[in-house]
């Protein structure tokens, strides 16, 4: 691996008129899967779009192995990208899609569709890469994106909301090929509005609101400093008033709220010592439990911790 | 994933073949461009509207090449103004009027004597024919005069000196006898003996009038195709021609007139045609007197002259005009705007290409595409020109239609590459500004068409027709010849004003020097807006 780092951002901002798209962020990346997230127009985008050269930094600079993407294309030829847009050329077959953005590599035609070949099987599309691209559905869709930006074996991966639209099967696909690459010593960048994807990929998080870089770190660092902040969990159960009673004296329980007579809700400061009591106090009930929900475990929530305001 | 192990089906390892890199990129972005290019709707309309128009020019060619080539009047002296029978060609011969039924071959031809002029003293005395033009007073013995009288009773006015507003029939023939003997006339022809007193400021002419004879009248046909063209291309002299029909020698008019006419090309020879050649001996100029070899058969002519015109009228309007400006409105404009609007430049931007580059690959793309139709197109049109033409060396046809091709090539290449700037530039008024463009390049066209040398010279357009005009003289080098000769001789081809030979040679003459001119100021509208759509392309941010 090269000395210089795959992303590195120094004091990078981005103004669009009046509107701040990126501010002053600072940024350095190499190996590994990194999530970015935020929620929808906290950046992510634009810094992706940064990186790809697409715009250029109001202030600052950006750096893609050492070099401008702005003033060169060259750090591309160890890049795929995965845009958030929707659109593609419908009208091609996947193979078709992918060994032409492979020939802009400079392979020739045959090892493009070798590669292009290789690349949709990576992403199970091996039994459709002869099906026009307008007739497949949006995982597919979102998996030849993928092939096109693995094509030509990149040491550095970038995917705007790669996940988003998918289906499960296709989730799941998606997610297996970036543990892959990561696990491969290759530097993948993704972004998404949904902590629950990003926990399934990987622990080390970068996290934006409002163009600003608010969090970056591993996750569960991050979320234990959260844990520590109340935190409400939703039980549905067949006797609320019954559960609750077993709760109210415990430790981390501070607060207990009716919501209806089958459902309760249980304030703590103290999140994983909450679940961890909760098997325990639900048997000893003997109270038939249909759902546990921690409606405070999502990325408002982690924002609204980090942020400061709730 | 790994694929430097790939090799191809000759056992070589990829990256060594002889193919560099950048031709690699150069050809999937060129086929990815066809690829889209042919599914884009606009194109097939684009192209089929233009094969239609093709098709009907083909079809009036093949219409004019079956019925043949009637003869036609071209010196138009086959009509018969004055309706006495006599053809205007047969009065010309006899020198007689064909505004004037009462004047006729054989009918006595008024032959001045003398005049009483505008300035001069105004009356004489004699026995004449007299021609009085204004208000006159004639006393003496009268022959062959038509009484106009007053209306009524109204007297004789008595009237001479005044002007001739004042008279009661303004410029309309009239006379009457005054109280005292004497006639008041005006604009009246008779005999008589006596004195004639013109109005001040008026004149009058008096004179003898020929013995009439009969002269049976000629057909009207009789004066189609009456003159030929008499030149021998095997004689040096300049002089030729022939007056076949004797309207300019005059050779059997009653009288020799005064012959202004006789050597309107002042070579000092009447009644000749003055053919000059070019130091390569091939004619240059043809100066006919006036109504010498005017009226050819046009059969003779017309066929090869039209089968021309009618190349060059489709090379320039058709192929440079039309086709050459419209393919591009449809097909270049968006080469790259598309991209940007569709959002799915990013995928080829995300790649290690440089934008400017990109820019040239699309173009060649959209070159090799529209070029090919084009030329598919011209040598479409040369096989039907080429079997249905006029007898002679029709594989010359093949070098103009692959030349008007060529043109028209090069005119795709300059607007797409003008178009695809504009799409950069505003791409959201650029279709806009392409077509006041498009309108305007339309316009020097025209202009070209119309001889204008120096104000076009700013366009495609004016290049790429002069570039068709010096190809036209390379393939046929006696277009000159028959340029002149469709001026000369009244043939109505439509040569000499579709063709005209190539302005831009600095005096060379040479048209081989006037297409490597074209080239140049051609490439250079190529590649001018590229390198403006490059560098505005470059600082482009693509959200």
């Amino acid at each position: 691996m090269n000395s210089t780092p795959a992303i590195a951002l120094d004091h990078v901002s981005k103004w669009y008129g009046q509107v701040i798209g990126v501010n002053d962020v600072s940024l350095a990346i190499d190996g590994g899967v990194t999530g970015i997230l935020g929620m929808n127009g906290a950046g992510k985008s634009t810094l992706f779009k940064l990186l790809m050269g697409r715009l250029r930094p109001s202030n600052g600079s950006v750096k893609l192995f050492g070099t401008d993407p702005w003033e060169t294309t060259s750090p591309y030829r160890r890049v795929g990208y995965v845009s958030e847009s929707e659109k593609m050329y419908d009208w091609m077959t996947s193979l078709d899609f992918v060994s032409t953005l492979a020939r802009l590599h400079g392979m020739t035609r045959y090892e493009a569709e070798k590669r292009a070949e290789q690349a949709l099987s990576f992403v199970d599309l091996e039994g459709v890469l002869n099906k026009e691209i307008g007739k497949y559905s949006k995982g597919m869709r979102q998996r030849v994106k993928i092939a096109a930006a693995l094509v030509h074996d990149p040491d550095l991966l970038i995917l705007d909301e790669p996940l988003h639209g998918c289906d499960p099967l296709a989730r799941t696909s998606i997610m297996n090929v970036i543990r892959e690459m990561g696990s491969k010593g290759k530097t993948v960048l993704v972004s998404s509005h949904i902590l629950e994807e990003i926990e399934r990929i990987t622990e080390q998080i970068v996290i934006l609101h409002s163009g600003k870089l608010v969090a970056l770190g591993n996750l569960h660092a991050i979320r234990a400093m959260l844990d520590k902040h109340p935190h409400r969990i939703l039980i549905r159960c067949a006797d609320s008033r019954a559960l609750a009673s077993t709760f109210i004296d415990q430790q981390p329980v501070y607060g207990v709220r009716f919501i209806d007579s089958e459902s309760l809700e249980i304030m703590t400061k103290d999140l994983s010592e909450a679940h961890q009591l909760l098997p325990t106090l639900i048997l000893k009930s003997g109270i038939q439990i249909y759902s546990i929900e921690n409606p405070d475990d999502n990325l408002e929530s982690l924002l609204a911790y980090l942020v400061g305001d709730a | 994933m790994s694929g430097s192990d790939i090799n191809d089906s000759e056992g070589r390892r990829l990256s060594t073949t002889v193919w560099t890199a950048l031709d690699r990129k150069a050809g999937a972005v060129i086929e990815l461009t066809i690829k889209q290019l042919r599914n884009k709707t606009s194109t097939w309309t684009v192209f089929g509207v233009s094969t239609l128009l093709l098709l009907l020019l083909s079809a009036f060619y093949v219409d004019s090449v079956r019925d043949g080539f009637e003869s036609i009047d071209n010196d138009g002296d086959s009509v018969d103004y004055d309706g006495d029978g006599y053809p205007l060609g047969q009065e010309r011969k006899y020198g007689s009027s064909d505004f004037n039924p009462d004047e006729y071959p054989g009918s006595g031809l008024f032959i001045p004597e003398g005049e009483i002029y505008y300035n001069g003293p105004r009356s004489h005395t004699g026995n004449h024919s007299w021609d009085a033009d204004g208000p006159s007073l004639f006393s003496g013995s009268w022959d062959n005069i038509l009484d106009y009288y007053p209306e009524g009773d109204e007297p004789c006015p008595e009237i001479i000196d005044e002007l001739l507003e004042n008279t009661p029939y303004g410029w309309s023939p009239y006379s009457c006898v005054m109280a005292n003997g004497d006639r008041y006339l005006q604009f009246l022809r008779f005999d008589g003996n006596g004195t004639l007193t013109v109005a001040q400021g008026w004149y009058a002419i008096f004179g003898v009038v020929t013995e009439r004879f009969q002269v049976l009248p000629d057909p009207p046909e009789a004066y189609i195709d009456e003159d030929g063209i008499d030149w021998d291309p095997n004689n040096p002299s300049s002089s030729q021609g022939f007056d076949d029909d004797g309207d300019c020698t005059r050779s059997e008019y009653p009288e020799q007139v005064a012959a202004d006419n006789d050597d309107s090309n002042r070579n000092r020879i009447p009644c000749d045609v003055l053919w000059t050649r070019g130091a390569d001996g091939s004619v240059i100029q043809i100066q006919p007197d006036m109504l010498v070899d005017e009226d050819p058969v046009d059969s003779e002519l017309m066929g090869e002259s039209s089968h021309r015109s009618f190349i060059i009228i489709t090379g320039k309007i058709a192929f440079a005009m039309i086709i050459g400006i419209f393919l591009p409105l449809f097909l270049a404009l968006g080469l790259i705007r598309d991209e940007s609007e569709n959002g799915t430049l990013h995928y080829l931007l995300s790649k290690p290409i440089h934008r400017g580059e990109f820019i040239v690959y699309r173009l060649s793309g959209y070159l090799i595409f529209a070029g090919g139709f084009v030329l598919l197109m011209s040598l479409l049109m040369a096989l039907v020109t080429v079997f249905l033409g006029p007898e002679g060396n029709r594989l010359a046809d093949f070098n103009v239609w692959f030349g008007i091709g060529a043109v028209t090539v090069l005119s795709l290449a300059a607007y797409g590459s003008i178009f695809n700037a504009m799409g950069l530039m505003s791409p959201k008024y650029g279709v806009y500004l392409a077509l006041i463009y498009g309108v305007y390049e339309f316009a020097m066209a025209v202009m070209t068409l119309f001889g204008a040398e120096l104000v076009p010279v700013i366009s495609v357009s004016h290049w790429s027709l002069q570039m068709i005009d010096a190809v036209v003289l390379v393939a046929w080098p006696d277009t000159i010849m028959l340029s002149q000769m469709s001026t000369a001789f009244n043939i109505d081809s439509g040569l000499s004003f579709f063709w005209r030979p190539p302005l831009h040679t600095f005096g060379t003459g040479s048209p081989a020097f006037a297409i490597g001119l074209s080239i140049t100021v051609l490439l250079a509208f190529i590649s001018l807006p590229i390198l403006v759509g490059q560098s505005i392309f470059k600082r482009r941010e693509i959200d």
